[in-house]
């Protein structure tokens, strides 16, 4: 056998056990759901955070960490929150536009765990860094606001792409 | 003297004109004073009046910030409503026979079925016509729990099939099926993502447009305005009234969007969904439970639904105020 062949055959065998981690992937559903209280508050916090991205306002994005906030993705050491919002900032980085949806959240009193999957065009050093990603964030609750303690983050697809015209419900709003 | 007594009546008819004319204009200024919120549209002599509600008699209109896909509507007048009570309703809290009574009186005759708040749902509809503005119910039946207390999108459906296949509950195209849960029952995403949902499927043959709402003492802090509501059988009891609001959210939507190609906006957002969890002006009731309808002998706090005409906004009643929180 030849070393490509079993490069790819490698390659292949990691990707399929990668994309089986749950024993069972349900469908989604085809329902328009009426969202909690917490989806509405977060769903709100989430866009008003990823807009600060967009407009690069600084004081705003850090005002929405906490002070030992970590990003952590895949195949990459944790990211303090200093240095993400240094990443976020930098010039040649550009949040184009965005969409989140599919918000849960678990309430946990003065913290919650919120998650959700986002779609987003951007630019890194002239290159698109679009993408769709599975966020999962931890909130927690400081003198009565809310901020980010942790987020962690992995890559659906580098292929995405913003929907055009009307969304039609698909149960994912 | 003539001249003088011709010019005096000339004169006298002027001030008697300008007056008749002056006050005809102070009535007008009057009818064009805007309430708080109330949407004013040009007259198109320079002047603003209110917009009228509407559109009852013209099917489909559109831009007032919801959009019409093509699909249809329910027209039923009233719109029949299925209860498929699931899980123990005999039980303790919020899960009694106080809570069924009590949504019995709410979709009942004479109750949310024809309100001014319904009447907002008038002013959407399809090619061949417009929502009526009524709905009742019409049939209930009790499952203890066939499909168990851990609950996804296909138990439910089992659970209502069941129904209509036994003809427990008649298989309606043009009704709504609503799937209420008792407290101990857990549905996939309920609580975390949602407080109810609707949807359609082919049910025994027929497109059967169904909605989930699970009793939302499950999670108070999620799901319910707040822990003692307008109709608690005791404080911190506000399961019923919480299940009312969500009722009143699918409800509207199952009509105005039954198949899930009808009424919504760019983003997806339905009718209700544009204002979930938005109530306006509220008064408080002897038990200190805020609200903001009354009919059927009772106070209820509903959230507000999204008028389709006079630019769109979220009121309580039809041709009202619009409010944005």
């Amino acid at each position: 056998m030849h070393f490509g062949t079993s490069a790819i055959i490698a390659v292949l065998g990691i990707t399929s056990l990668s994309a089986a981690q749950e024993p069972v992937k349900p469908p989604l559903t085809h329902r328009i759901i009426t969202a909690t209280r917490q989806v509405s508050l977060f769903n709100g916090l989430e866009k008003e955070l990823l807009q600060n991205v967009q407009s690069k306002n600084q004081k705003a994005i850090e005002s929405a960490l906490t002070d030992d906030c970590q990003i952590y993705q895949p195949d990459a050491d944790p990211l303090g929150g200093p240095d993400w919002i240094d990443s976020v900032m930098a010039k040649d980085f550009s949040l184009k536009s965005f969409m989140i949806r599919q918000v849960s959240v678990v309430d946990l009193g003065d913290s919650a765990v919120v998650n959700y999957t986002r779609v987003q065009e951007a630019t890194y050093k002239s290159k698109p860094a679009n993408g769709e990603f599975f966020v999962v964030d931890l909130w927690k609750k400081a003198g009565g606001l809310w901020k980010l303690a942790s987020r962690y983050v992995s890559r659906i697809s580098s292929t995405a792409t913003m929907p055009k015209g009307p969304i039609p419900p698909t149960g994912k709003q | 003297m003539a001249a003088p007594l011709g010019k005096l009546k000339f004169g006298l008819a002027f001030v008697l004109v300008f007056l008749v004319a002056n006050g005809l204009f102070a009535q007008k200024l009057r009818e064009h004073n805007a309430g708080p919120g109330e949407k004013m549209v040009p007259a198109g002599d320079g002047h603003a009046v209110p917009a009228q509600a509407g559109p009852i008699g013209q099917a489909v209109v559109t831009g007032n910030g919801i959009n019409y896909n093509g699909g249809p509507v329910l027209k039923g007048n009233p719109v029949p409503i299925y209860i498929i009570w699931y899980g123990n309703w005999n039980g303790t809290g919020s899960n009694t026979q106080a809570t069924v009574n009590l949504i019995d009186t709410f979709l009942g005759a004479n109750a949310l079925g024809g309100s001014g708040y319904e009447r907002i749902n008038t002013t959407y509809g399809d090619t061949t016509g417009n929502v009526s503005g009524n709905l009742q119910l019409s049939k209930q039946v009790f499952d203890t729990g066939s499909q168990g207390t851990r609950l996804r999108n296909s138990r439910i459906s089992a659970a209502i099939s069941a129904q209509l296949t036994s003809g427990a509950l008649p298989t309606d195209p043009n009704g709504v099926y609503l799937f209420l849960t008792s407290s101990n029952v857990s549905e996939s995403g309920f609580c975390t993502q949602f407080c109810g949902f609707h949807t359609s499927q082919t049910l025994n043959g027929a497109d059967i447009k169904w909605a989930f709402i699970g009793n939302v003492d499950r999670c108070p802090s999620g799901c319910e305005i707040q822990t003692t509501g307008p109709n608690s059988p005791a404080a911190g009891v506000g399961g019923a009234d919480g299940m009312v609001n969500v009722i009143t959210h699918e409800s509207e939507e199952a009509i105005t969007d039954p198949d899930l190609n009808a009424w919504f906006d760019s983003a997806g957002n339905e009718d209700a969904d544009k204002c979930n969890f938005k109530f306006g002006p509220t008064q408080t009731a002897a038990n200190g439970a805020r609200f903001n309808q009354t009919f059927a002998g009772h106070n209820w706090m509903m959230q507000m639904e999204w008028e389709n005409s006079r630019g769109g906004g979220c009121d309580q009643t039809l041709g009202g105020p619009f409010f944005t929180n």
